[in-house]
Parts: C-alpha cells; structure tokens; sequence
C-alpha cells in the first residue's frame, strides 16, 4: 500500500490521504471548496510561522555594539541559571536569546522581558560561549526605543535628562551646606548633555511626547 | 614625601542630590590622606544604564565628552557612583574597541573642541584609595577602630561586573571594612544584584530583591551594611523602610556608605560625614567605635 | 650499540611504549615523577570501556607486564626497562637522535629492590604509605613533609634496612635516540568557578575524587561517605562540563567525563544501595559504543535534568542546598544533597607548557599537537620526539594504548 492515497470524491477534487495512524486521527482529511491548493492539514499543533519571522534579525543583533557571539550560543541555559529575576520572565534569558536566533523581532522587542533586565551582567559573566547576554538586551532595548516602544517611567527620565541634562537635581541644598559642601555641585554644566541629547534618539523620543 | 595624587572628581548627579552624606564623608576622607579631589569642570550626569538603554549613541557622547575633559589634563578620573562607575568604564571599553564610533563619537565632540584618545584611566573613589594610599597608611590613621562589628558589603553589580570592563576586584572592598575594625558577613547572596536598575520599569520587583538581600545579610547575621553606590544605597536604605508596610518585616539594619564608617573610625565626628541623613538610624555604629 | 629511548611520564600510555619497546629489544628509560606510577589512572577503580578495574588492564592482559600483579611485572621482569621514579627532566640539549638529557632525580629514600613491603613503617609513623600492594614500584613511600616521631624508629627498626632517611637528591645524565612525552592529564581543580563552592565546601569535590572514594582499595574501602563528616552519601548531584566547553576556561571538550561520570553514577546506583544520583548537563556526550552508560544509567533510575546550577548553599548539616534551573521543563528545580560533584575540565599537566617548550613541541589547546597536523601522524611531535596517551589530549584507555604502540611502530621503523 502506497503510503498517500488519493480518492477520487466524485468532483474533480483530489486531495491526499494518509493511511490510518494514531497521528492522523484515522485518515481524517479535509474536503476545499475551491481549487485552491491545500497545504498541510490544519491540525491542534499551532506552529509559529518561519516565513512570518524576520531572518535578518539575528544579523541586525550581531552587527550591533557587542553582539558579535550571538550566534555562539549553544543553549546550555546557564544565563537563565544565574539570572536572579528570570523566574518572572514567560521568556527565559536563554529563550530571548534562541528568539532572536530564529527571528522572532516582534516578539522581543515587544516583550516587557527586556526591560525588565536588571543589567547586573550574572548571565553575561558565566556564559561559556562569551554571549554578552546583558549587552544584547541593551541592544535590543535600543530598537525597541527606535520604534517608540519605551515603558512610560523611562520615558519620564529620558525627560528629565532633556530638561535638565540630570536624573537627579540637587533640591535640599541647605543640606549639602550643613556639611560644609558647596550647594551647587562645582564644576556642574548642564547645557551641554541637553544639547547632545537633544540631538540624539532621546531628544526625537521625549520631542513626539509634546 | 610624594606629591599629592591629584584626581578628576566625577560627582554624577545622583550623589550630589541624594546623598551629601557619601560626597562630604569621601572628602573628608580624601583630605587626611592627601588625595586631592579636583571637582571636574564642565560636566553633567552620565545617563545611568537607563540613558544607554534607550539611546546608545547618546550615552556614548555624553560619556565620551566626560572622558575627554579629563584627558586634557590626564588625571586618572575617580567617581564614587557604581552607575557612573561602570557607564564610563564601559563606555571607554567600548570606543577603545570599536574605532567607527570612537570617530563618530569625535565627530561629535569636535564642536566643543574636544576629542577623546582613550588614554585616560577611571577608577572607583574606593579603589583609588586602596590602590594609590593603600591599607596600612590607611590603617595608621584608623584611630577609633571598630570592634569587631558584622558588616556586611553589598557591592554593587557594575562594580564587580562585566569584569573584563571593571577590572575591580572584591577583595579590595573586602579589606578595606576590615582595615576600619569591622568584621566582614559572608552571605550568600552578596553577589546578587540590589534591583535599582528596574525600579523605574517594575517597582514590586525592585522592593522585593531588596527585600532579599537584606533577608539574606540579616539571616548570616550583619549589624550593619555597607554600599558604595547612591543607587544600591537608596534600595537597601530608604526601601528598607518601606518594606515594613509590604511585607511587614523589620530589619534594623543600617546602610552607611563605606567613607562614612572609615571617617569615623578615624576619629572624624559623625555630624562631617552626615550620619543623621541615612534613612535607617545609624548612630548604632557609634556604639562600636572603640579607642 | 644503539642508545636506549627515554618515555617521561609512566602511566597506562608510558608504560604500554615501555614494554613494547622493551619486548622487542630496545632499551628503555621510563622516568616519572610520582613515587608510584601509574599516573592518573592508578586509583579510580573500573575503567571503561570493560570495566576491569584499573590495575588490570584488558587492553594488556596477554602481558601481565601492564598489569600490577603482585607477584609479576614488566617493571620488575623485563631487563630492557630502566624504571626511576622521582625524576624529573631538567634539561635537553643535543640534537635529534642523539639527546642529551640532564634528569634530577629525587631522594631514594626506600630502596624498591630491599622493601619487603611488611607494613612495620606504616605503623610506627604517617610518613610511610603504601598506596595498594599492587603497586609498582614494589616498595613503600616516604613523604618527608609528614615526618614525626616514629620516623626514626621505623627506620631503624627496618627488617631489611630498607629506609635511608638521609637519602638526597642527584643528577643524572643520558643519551637518548628517541624522547616518547607520556606525560598525561590534569583533572582541574575549579576553584575559580565559585558558583560551585569547590575549595570552599568540603562535600563539593570532582569526579577524580569521587573514583578515589569508590575505590575499594581507597581511604574508605569503597564507601560513598562525604567528605566533611563520613556519613554516608544518600543523594548526590553531578555536574557536565565544568571549566569544559567553556570560552572563559577551557573551549574543549573534555571527552571522556561523560561516560566516566555515568560509569560512576552506575556503580553508585548498583553497587552502593540507597544513593540517589542526579546528572545535571548540558548535552551527554557519551560517544560510540559507550552510549550504553548512558542507557544503564537511565534504566537505573539515575536522574538527568537538562540545565545549569543557579546557586550551592552549604547548610549547617553539612548538605548542600541546590537550585539547578531545568531548562526542559523552563522551571527552578530545589535540591538537598550530600555531595555535589563536579566533572571538572581535563587540562594540560603543571609543567608541560614547560617540556613542550624545551622540546620545540606545538600545543594544542596546551595539549602536545602533532607535528604535521595534517599528515595524521597523531604520534609524531617533532624530529625523534614522540607524544601519546593523554598528553595529547583527553583520551580513552583504549586510544592510549593505541597511540603507545603507534609510537613502538615508528621507533622501530625507524630502527631498520
């Protein structure tokens, strides 16, 4: 017995058939109403789309700022062992990884997982293939902000460093004077970190906001 | 007699506003060993991990301009601030190997009349002090040891890591609690990260891995903490205080940073290094001062 | 008359070039610098892939010249074997085929030929040991570091005058046609991978370690207890591929410790009731015909878990508090365990860097690589120099008796 079947349904419609398996729930096949051609039968295991997936992404990633090992990854999981935070994660450090190996951008750089990295650099410190894990994630973060996609408190410090050119204004100066400090910190120029970032993606990121 | 190592002070805005404490305590420290602290001209916040994470090219130029400064008059930049430690570590580590953007960095800095070769050397104000004064003369000067006391160090992650980029190694820290009299708490997570970097993105997040570290120092029994970070600071001290109202749980242990409890063992009075600002009351440590 | 060929290193490789060279007529120097030899392999109980135990070696049992039979020996029967032990090589000069080597010959504090091996000096003082009455050479060693107040006795009372406690150093000069490097392997102590606590945590030990704990001829007769207290070893966990496949130690593999971790992790869950063992790895790697550790090891109810340790914990009991993430079921795993061992890279010995380089010797990883890489002569390391064993990397016992005889092959070829 041949191992595909075709059958003759009566119209001018052939469609192949496997023979009985467990695997193919006694030869269940489906009849199209077109002529379309089919592909393979539409069954419980949902995979995810190759040719949906973007191949590039895995060079965009390595030719970025010390992502050139991204592809010596051998999946051993040892950075989502060390990671202190990775329990939280639905992607695991070592899966964002293997994601982006296999072009899963959206995903990634969607996903609330990178932001979330603590940029403590456990995993990047035990890799055994030198995978800068924690670097990656920067990197991944820094497309993520090149289409607009930056979690809201972060935007509100990318502001602050517009505005102010600091993170953190000396407010209580009476407090630095009690310790015989100077109130404003000496040396201190603000203008020209507002003006570089101004003119860098800080400034078109906290810019769309007004 | 040598002449007086002279320095790049890099404040970065954090400890300035947060934590005048940790500054006055460093000067004060800095001057009985002759270490001149020159404050940088010029200069501004260096973006912290965050900066870089939303927009490299940025980071870099800011930090690249920070750099350069200090290059024209080649003192070896010293900061207090893990954060500011490890972005212009890594910011130097990275144009040093990657000549396309140290020239788009310079690209940049051109109009400031500025351009950064990567000779210049940063270091931790604690390494400095290790390093450049080194632990007898520094225990020389310790004339109120500590009496054996449990302290324990949280070092911080860009301190320690990546260590290709810090180069800084723990047994520098290490010794220098003990030079004060203090007895270093091993504890098993001291490795682990304080959360500071994600509080802005996932606050429950940050509170908890506080939350476990303090556990962790409490349970090997430290009386007391030690950071040299303003960030790590704020995690263990002022979020040590909110961790009664979400957990319920207490721990009493007070964070000082690490210039604070030498200046005190040195015999320098508690209100120069600004003891009554830690968030946890840490006059307990006066108890221990001994000689 | 031809000059004799000198083989450093006495192990399974050494000592298989030694009597075959020596069976056929050449005269053979075999050097080592341990008191006893047999190298790596003496002590460690069964050898795969037959697992005989290690004295007796299947790969050598039509000349008991390998096997450390008590009563017969190459060492001892084959006049064409100069055995020294104690010796080291201190220089080279001269030129190929005709090597001038100074050697530096330590202390000959217990003379091999007059030991009757009576066991008297093991009981007057510590500093006398006998590893296994197999041993070769036939005698005891004396260690003068563990010195004490019975050394003197023991010496003195000596029934055939044996111990010369004065014995000094020497030097030594020869001329040789052929060098044969044996010098084997080092198991690395992974210290500096401190996640694991080794060096830190008495019951945190490596595979070597734990083959020297299962050797019936071993300190506890064969007992699986821990280290810090003796109790006996109820649940233990292996690690893969510590300091191996890894950019920041070393990128090799290290071959053989898959199938000698699974062999053990048998003979543990065989042969010592009650154990639980757990095998945490990355991949197993147990290659060709020794996939069937692998399978024994499953059938026996040993444990694998696919993924990395996340933290070691020693606890006030003495165990081990382990969380191992599992990268197949994507979960944090908590163990509690008596003993952690890890199957440690296999590295180049101390001093080989050393010899290869008064020898003009290519290095491999730090292993010996052969002259030609591309020739396949595997053996040949340079003009009338000669490598096998594990010296040139992490091999089976198979493979090294197999390199030794290779290396036979060619020096007699080059006899003719």
């Amino acid at each position: 017995m041949s191992p595909l079947q075709t059958f003759n349904m009566g119209t001018e419609f052939r469609c192949p058939v496997q023979p009985y398996s467990r695997s193919n729930y006694g030869g269940v096949f489906f009849m199209a109403e077109t002529e379309e051609k089919t592909g393979p039968p539409v069954t419980l295991i949902d995979p995810i789309d190759m040719s949906q997936l973007d191949p590039k992404f895995r060079e965009e990633i390595s030719s970025m700022p010390n992502g050139e090992e991204l592809s010596a990854c051998f999946a051993c999981s040892t950075c989502t062992a060390a990671c202190p935070i990775a329990n939280q994660w639905n992607f695991k450090p070592h899966q964002l990884i293997r994601m982006i190996l296999l072009g899963m951008r959206t995903e990634v750089l969607s996903s609330k997982e990178i932001w979330e990295c603590l940029t403590c650099f456990e995993c990047q410190e035990r890799c055994p293939q030198k995978v800068r894990v924690t670097d990656i994630f920067f990197d991944c973060k820094n497309l993520a902000a090149e289409e607009g996609n930056v979690p809201e408190n972060i935007l509100v410090l990318a502001k602050s460093l517009i505005e102010t050119g600091q993170l953190y204004e000396v407010m209580n100066d009476w407090e630095r004077e009690d310790l015989n400090l100077e109130p404003e910190v000496p040396g201190l120029s603000t203008e020209e970190v507002k003006s570089i970032l101004k003119g860098t993606r800080t400034g078109r990121l906290v810019g769309g906001d007004e | 007699m040598n002449k007086m190592p002279v320095y790049n002070l890099y404040m970065g805005c954090s400890v300035p506003a947060n934590y005048p404490n940790y500054e006055a305590a460093m000067t004060k420290v800095a001057q009985a060993f002759g270490m001149d602290l020159v404050y940088m001209e010029g200069v501004a916040c260096c973006g912290s991990p965050n900066l870089r994470a939303i927009d490299y090219f940025g980071w870099l130029v800011v930090n690249a301009r920070t750099l350069a400064i200090a290059e024209k008059d080649g003192h070896d930049i010293v900061t207090p601030c893990n954060g500011c430690f490890g972005s212009l570590k890594d910011v130097l580590h990275h144009l040093k190997h990657d000549k396309e953007d140290m020239n788009r960095v310079n690209k940049e800095l051109k109009a400031s009349g500025l351009q950064l070769k990567g000779t210049i050397k940063v270091r931790h104000f604690v390494e400095a002090l290790y390093s450049d004064i080194g632990i007898s003369e520094i225990k020389k000067k310790v004339t109120k040891p500590l009496d054996g006391v449990g302290i324990a160090i949280h070092y911080g992650c860009h301190l320690l890591r990546p260590q290709d980029v810090t180069e800084f190694s723990p047994e520098t820290l290490r010794e220098l609690v003990e030079a004060t009299g203090a007895s270093v708490i091993d504890y098993p997570l001291w490795k682990q990260c304080c959360g500071a970097t994600v509080l802005p993105v996932n606050e429950e997040l940050a509170i908890r891995l506080a939350r476990d570290k303090l556990k962790s120092m409490k349970e090997a029994g430290a009386v007391f903490a030690t950071v040299v970070c303003p960030a790590c600071g704020n995690q263990l001290d002022l979020q040590q205080l909110g961790l009664k109202d979400t957990y319920g749980e207490v721990y009493d242990i007070p964070v000082l940073l690490y210039p604070q409890i030498l200046a005190l063992a040195m015999g320098i009075d508690q209100e120069e290094v600004g003891l009554s600002m830690n968030r946890v009351a840490a006059d307990p440590i006066l108890e221990h001062l001994t000689g | 008359m031809a000059s004799p060929v000198l083989i450093i290193g006495a192990g399974v490789a050494g000592m298989t070039a030694a009597v075959e060279l020596a069976d056929n007529g050449i005269k053979t120097i075999l050097i080592d610098r341990q008191s006893t030899i047999g190298g790596n392999a003496l002590d460690l109980y069964k050898a795969f892939p037959t697992d005989d135990c290690f004295y007796c070696f299947q790969g050598n049992s039509w000349r008991p010249g390998i096997r450390k039979c008590f009563y017969r020996s190459a060492m001892i029967d084959q006049p064409n074997i100069e055995l020294m032990v104690d010796t080291t090589v201190k220089e080279v000069s001269g030129s190929p085929g005709k090597f001038v080597v100074n050697l530096d010959v330590g202390p000959n504090y217990v003379d091999a030929k007059k030991c009757t091996m009576c066991g008297l000096c093991l009981e007057l003082s510590d500093a006398f040991r006998l590893l296994s009455p197999q041993c070769q050479p036939q005698a005891v060693v004396f260690d003068p570091n563990n010195a004490d107040d019975g050394t003197k006795k023991a010496a003195e009372d000596c029934p055939t005058k044996a111990i010369n406690l004065d014995a000094s150093p020497s030097e030594k000069t020869i001329n040789v046609s052929d060098i044969v490097v044996a010098t084997g392997y080092h198991e690395m102590q992974p210290i500096a991978i401190d996640e694991y606590g080794y060096g830190r945590i008495p019951n945190v030990i490596t595979q070597l370690e734990l083959a020297k704990i299962l050797d019936p001829n071993g300190a506890t007769s064969g007992a699986l207890v821990r280290p810090s207290d003796g109790a006996q070893v109820k649940n233990l966990m292996m690690i893969q591929c510590v300091g191996s496949r890894d950019e920041n130690y070393y990128p090799f593999c290290s071959k053989i410790c898959c199938v000698f971790a699974l062999k053990h992790a048998n003979i543990i869950t065989n042969e010592r009731d009650g154990a639980k063992v757990s095998v945490v790895y990355m991949d197993i790697r147990t290659y060709d015909r020794h996939e069937r550790y692998y399978r024994e090891a499953r059938e026996s109810g040993v444990e694998f878990i696919r993924g990395r340790i996340h933290r070691v914990q020693e606890q006030e009991d003495s165990t081990l508090d382990v969380i191992v993430y599992d990268s197949l079921l994507d979960n944090y795993l908590r163990y509690n365990i008596d003993l952690l061992v890890l199957s440690s890279a296999l590295e180049p010995p101390d001093g080989a860097e050393a010899l290869m380089k008064a020898l003009g010797l290519k290095s491999a990883s730090g292993y010996i690589a052969p002259l030609d890489s591309v020739s396949e002569n595997e053996v040949i390391a340079a003009e009338h120099v000669y490598a096998c064993g594990t010296a040139l990397g992490p091999a089976e016992v198979p493979e090294s008796v197999n390199q030794a005889r290779a290396v036979v092959s060619k020096i007699l070829q080059s006899r003719k």
